[in-house]
């Protein structure tokens, strides 16, 4: 194993590392013995460093997460837009972390056929759920809006968002898992909208990496 | 007479001990759930867990205390920017240590988890296929699975596994209705009752050096009528409304809060007067596996969030009508 791919690999662990990079490196987790053990030993050793009693994160975890990414289906109709709402209405930047957030715009009238993740269960396996009351499908909206800001108060959906993942939390008796997001929303948002803008301006974007250099 | 049924209470305390019978082969998935539900609440846990979804792999950390001094909890990011969210009965914090700021909103009147007014385990069976699954051994426990799956297109489904003894949740799945997996968190460790150690519900950043800002949301007791001004008019099949909070703005302006739940997703509605100086139209947003829905009717902002698929918080958001308060 070359040094390059152990330092990679350390990088994945500490979630340093690009996206486009983590997704090689997670591929080939899935198929590479040695690289898989090394990862597992990295864990162990982050987590003994942290005093945390490290138990193995386990040998079928790169597996599972392998499969996870692999089973995900292409993006499509993604819009990605300034997620101003993000930014407090005090002017303060608590939205820093959060300032490429990249949000997804689904045309309501695009719905079951252009979702993301194939998040429609068409021809799903499941049995169909038949309703005691005959519903009429969701009606028409209006266009939809890509220029985002549509609050006078841009904190708002901040709040909202925390104040839903409290009664979330409540209703579905999911304990913790709701508050996830909060804690993942910078890492995540800004990769996508790296990534986002990397499709959209492949030109600036590599004029820009050229000019990092 | 009641000496006697002392009596034989007693000796049937003695005959039939009470057992403590794990989530292992005798329960049923929906009292794996509320085997669950109480762990999550209840117990006093700690670990670390790896968090994927799309390309992001984060590992975090949760130390959950449940004693005499009540519920805390805090939940941290271990890795890139430090990143925490901090539960008590102070409400909620939310610490974005690399801006140095502290958001939080204390939400339910100052109770850490509200009352629920409704006992929603039939819309559950009616709304998802629950089934057993098979065994694993995660973060050194033996975990048994749970599959949640969804029988419509309105809401996702999930994979769980419990730990044996306790029902606590040791891997977590969020799959769609084509089974594919959305998100997913894994214990790689996990310390439980007294083994927790508490230290660790302290903050990981100074937070005495941060800036505060409040969320600016109504908080209290809800002064309003109990029934919704305003509700949809047609909601996805096994929702029914399980809260709601109708609060006076500091301008004496309208503010309402119901959460639409089927026992498992909950979607928030919210219904603000002043916050829309323009028409706007209808959007639809994604924000990690929440979907969240935006539209003005006159100068009242409504608002619904859920992690739900987008076509839920569409036939909500577009059911609502504004009609005179």
């Amino acid at each position: 194993m070359s040094k390059e791919t152990r330092e990679h690999l350390s990088a994945l662990v500490d979630g340093e590392i690009s996206p486009d990079t983590s997704r090689f490196l997670v591929k080939r987790l899935g198929s590479d013995p040695e690289l898989r053990a090394t990862w597992t030993r990295y864990h162990l050793v982050r987590d003994c460093l942290r005093h945390q009693d490290g138990a193995m994160a386990g040998d079928d975890l790169c597996a599972r997460i392998s499969k996870a990414i692999e089973n995900e289906q292409p993006e499509r109709h993604r819009r990605f837009i300034s997620p101003r709402w993000l930014k407090p209405a005090s002017g303060l930047a608590i939205a820093a972390s959060v300032a490429l957030m990249a949000i997804t715009v689904v045309g309501p009238g695009r719905l079951g056929t252009t979702l993301p993740n194939g998040e429609v269960a068409e021809g799903s396996g499941v049995q169909q759920f038949t309703s005691p009351q005959s519903l009429t499908p969701a009606p028409a909206s209006n266009q939809v809006s890509l220029s985002g800001g549509l609050y006078n108060n841009d904190a708002k959906m901040n709040a909202y968002l925390l104040r839903h993942y409290q009664a979330s939390g409540a209703t579905g008796r999911k304990g913790f898992v709701p508050y996830i997001p909060m804690v993942t929303i910078g890492t995540k948002l800004s990769d996508e909208a790296e990534q986002a803008k990397r499709k959209a301006d492949p030109e600036t974007s590599e004029e820009e990496d050229s000019g990092s250099r | 007479m009641i000496a006697r049924a002392a009596t034989l209470l007693m000796v049937a305390a003695l005959v039939f001990p009470v057992t403590h019978l794990g989530a292992g082969d005798h329960d049923t998935p929906r009292q794996m759930l509320e085997r669950m539900t109480a762990a999550m609440s209840q117990m006093s846990y700690q670990g670390t867990f790896v968090y994927v979804q799309g390309n992001v792999v984060e590992t975090m950390r949760i130390t959950h205390v449940s004693d005499e001094a009540g519920i805390r909890e805090h939940l941290v990011a271990v890795s890139g920017p430090p990143r925490e969210v901090i539960r008590d009965s102070n409400g909620v914090r939310w610490v974005l240590a690399d801006d140095e700021s502290v958001f939080e909103d204390a939400g339910f009147n100052r109770t850490f988890f509200p009352e629920l007014p409704i006992d929603q385990h039939d819309q559950t069976e009616s709304s998802y296929q629950m089934k057993r699954g098979g065994a694993a051994r995660i973060a050194g426990h033996q975990a048994r699975n749970l599959k949640i799956l969804p029988k419509d297109e309105f809401r996702y489904g999930y994979s769980l596994w419990l730990e044996e003894q306790s029902g606590l949740l040791m891997k977590w799945e969020l799959i769609d209705g084509k089974n594919n997996v959305l998100a997913k968190l894994m214990f790689t460790d996990v310390r439980l009752g007294s083994e927790v150690d508490k230290s660790e519900l302290k903050p990981a950043s100074q937070l005495k050096k941060f800036k505060t800002v409040a969320s600016g949301l109504p908080s209290g007791r809800s002064s309003g009528k109990s029934v919704p001004r305003w509700q949809p008019d047609q909601l996805p099949p096994g929702f029914e409304l399980a809260m709601h909070r109708s609060l006076q703005k500091q301008d004496d302006g309208i503010y309402e809060h119901m959460v639409y739940s089927d026992g498992l997703a909950a979607v928030s509605v919210y219904i603000e007067s002043g916050e829309v100086t323009d028409d706007m139209p209808v959007e639809v947003r994604k924000i990690g596996t929440t979907h969240a829905l935006t539209r003005s009717a006159g100068d009242m902002l409504i608002t619904v969030v859920g992690d739900v698929p987008a076509v839920t918080v569409q036939m909500i958001g577009d059911g609502i009508e504004i009609s005179s308060p």
